[in-house]
């Protein structure tokens, strides 16, 4: 089922992408209403702006961004939903805007826990459409329901009315409407929004099994850094619609925030000035705490265990959070390539 | 139009599927359908008119044939494709039929033509009691035509669904057009023979909308129901027909490539 375009190694190929979208804009109350009946303005609002980036077969991708940065709408592009207004997309060998039935039959899209379910129906009717209109036969079909069935633990869940599930059921049931055709790329935004932490961990665990089982590759947005870092071993980070990195998680940590916050605890006293020979300590509320570059931290601790024999000490990364909030914070024009 | 003929081949589940959607809303589905009685209300103003004799030949029983059948063209031709396209397109639901691989269209079609059966169990004991109340509309009735009939009503569906179609894809540009479709509908009622007769209409008026769109979407299969065309008009009738609803579909057609292009998943 390879498509006979596909010639190079790269399932996901975009050059240049841009997308512009006119916004009308209405003055505020009644007079405001009138006037626009008569002569509207129009904004544009570059939503993604010369956006380049390719991805490899298999390959889990996380795509950050604050909200508004252009991620999702880079996910429509890609997947068919959005024409561009300019640049080059290629996904196994497809222009998307085109929505080659061969090409929408290769991808996923999953957005919000509202997308492919109908509503009034239990989600078994759905996975019965998508049998039909994807042209699974029946044999594919009860395998993989099964397969969905085990790893998503959906139990008696796919005879209830979609309108009488949880948020967290509706989720798995949407990704397994989603997945039923088994598409080679699947394309998640904000899979886990709204889950608790279990379901959040559920549907985690669930991608990262697919993903290992059939080779899919995997592009995916989440405000959830946990879902990044449990998924993604890469990042396309983009802000204000432009690429601002490409590249490995840890990289970006490392450059971001090189430096680690070693905590210690001792039964006995140890003063600020005795513990300057180790590096810059601080109290803070309880604990005696020091922020070191990543380079230096094992020779610290090395030393602070040899010397000081009843020290209980950790070492804390930056979250992913605050490493992510400092490279918005960096502004525009400091596009980095972590891909060497 | 490969993929579209290969779409067809999943018709039938399409079909079981927008069937389960309408059980789900029969109850809403019975008030739709009890809703749509204006044919009954002109039928009961037709009838006062015509009770001091006949109005350009069509007495009481002939008028009773025409709005019987009236009801039923309308109940078997009617499309609501224009609601679904405008809400989905303004709040990005269609993304979801979008991602897809068949046409859009033929998952509406299908959840509309799933409605008939629905719509039959209504309107069976409507048109009997219309029977019972002017037993006289029997003898203008010619069983002859009803295979004619049901063919036109099929391109009337198909000319209702294309013209909604057409109207709901203007919301890729103006975002809300039922106000757009509600002009249209008022300009049927008029012209198709949905509140008056053809034969009764001025014959100016009668003259222009013969060659209108409108009569194309309910005139004729009425026309051809209640015995109103010879069979020598009834080719030309349905040729005509089949040449709005082709008209139609192209134009619907092209807007909803074109409309494609602007849409911007809203919401979604």
């Amino acid at each position: 089922m390879d498509c006979p375009t596909c010639v190079d190694k790269h399932v996901i190929r975009v050059e240049n992408l841009c997308k512009t979208y006119r916004v009308p804009q209405k003055p505020p109350g009644l007079v405001g209403s009138l006037r626009s009946l008569f002569s509207r303005e129009v904004q544009q609002v570059h939503a993604v702006q010369n956006v380049t980036f390719e991805i490899q077969p298999g390959e889990r991708v996380g795509f950050l961004g604050p909200n508004g940065a252009g991620k999702t709408t880079t996910l429509k592009m890609l997947s068919g939903l959005l024409v561009p207004t300019s640049g080059q997309i290629n996904v196994r060998g497809f222009r998307p805007s085109d929505r080659d039935p061969d090409f929408l039959r290769r991808i996923t899209l999953v957005m919000g826990q509202k997308q492919q379910l109908l509503w009034d129906l239990p989600p078994y009717e759905s996975l019965e459409l998508n049998r039909a209109l994807y042209a699974i036969s029946r044999a594919q079909f009860q395998e993989t329901v099964g397969q969905l069935r085990d790893l998503l633990d959906l139990g008696a869940l796919l005879d209830r009315p979609v309108r009488n599930l949880s948020l967290g059921e509706r989720m798995k049931c949407e990704l397994a409407v989603a997945l039923l055709h088994r598409p080679d790329v699947l394309f998640l935004d904000e899979p886990t929004i709204g889950l608790d932490v279990t379901m959040q961990a559920t549907v985690r665990t669930f991608i990262a099994e697919w993903n290992q089982r059939y080779g899919v590759t995997v592009l995916l947005t989440s405000h959830y850094m946990q879902d990044i870092a449990a998924l993604c071993n890469r990042v396309i980070v983009i802000d204000g619609g432009k690429l601002v990195y490409d590249g490995d998680l840890g990289a970006l940590a490392r450059n971001i925030a090189p430096h680690r916050r070693i905590l210690l605890r001792s039964h006995t006293e140890m003063t600020l000035d005795a513990l300057s020979a180790y590096g810059p300590f601080v109290r803070e509320g309880g604990s005696t705490v020091a922020s070191v570059h990543a380079s230096v931290v094992n020779s610290i601790v090395n030393r602070l265990l040899v010397d000081i024999p009843d020290i209980e000490l950790s070492v804390e990364d930056a979250s992913l959070e605050s490493i992510i909030a400092r490279l918005f914070q960096r502004g525009e024009g400091e596009t980095r390539n972590g891909r060497q | 139009m490969k993929h579209f003929f290969r779409s067809l081949r999943e018709f039938p589940a399409l079909l079981n599927v927008g069937a389960a959607s309408m059980v789900a809303y029969r109850a809403e589905m019975v008030l739709w359908i009890l809703s749509a009685t204006l044919p009954l209300i002109m039928l009961a103003v037709w009838d006062r008119v015509a009770m001091d004799g006949p109005v350009r030949g069509f007495d009481q029983g002939k008028f009773a044939l025409y709005f019987a059948a009236t009801l039923i063209v309308r109940q078997l031709s009617g499309a609501w494709v224009v609601w679904e396209l405008n809400h989905q397109i303004r709040t990005g639901g269609l993304s979801s039929a979008l991602l897809r691989p068949v046409f859009p269209g033929l998952w509406f079609a299908a959840e509309n033509l799933a409605a008939i059966p629905i719509r039959l169990v209504i309107l069976v004991p409507i048109v009997l009691l219309i029977w019972w109340w002017r037993p006289e509309l029997a003898s203008n009735f010619d069983a002859i035509y009803v295979p004619i009939a049901l063919i036109s009503t099929l391109f009337a569906w198909l000319g209702n669904f294309c013209i909604q179609w057409l109207f709901g894809s203007f919301a890729f540009w103006l975002g809300q057009t039922l106000g757009l479709y509600n002009l249209w509908f008022g300009i049927w009622a008029l012209f198709s023979g949905y509140l008056i007769p053809f034969a009764v209409m001025p014959e100016s008026m009668a003259d222009v909308a013969r060659w209108l769109p409108f009569r194309a979407l309910l005139g004729t299969p009425v026309d051809v129901f209640s015995n109103r065309l010879p069979w020598s008009n009834v080719v030309f009738e349905l040729g005509l027909q089949l040449f709005w609803v082709t008209t139609l579909g192209l134009l619907a057609s092209f807007v909803w490539r074109m409309g494609l292009r602007r849409y911007e998943a809203f919401g979604s």
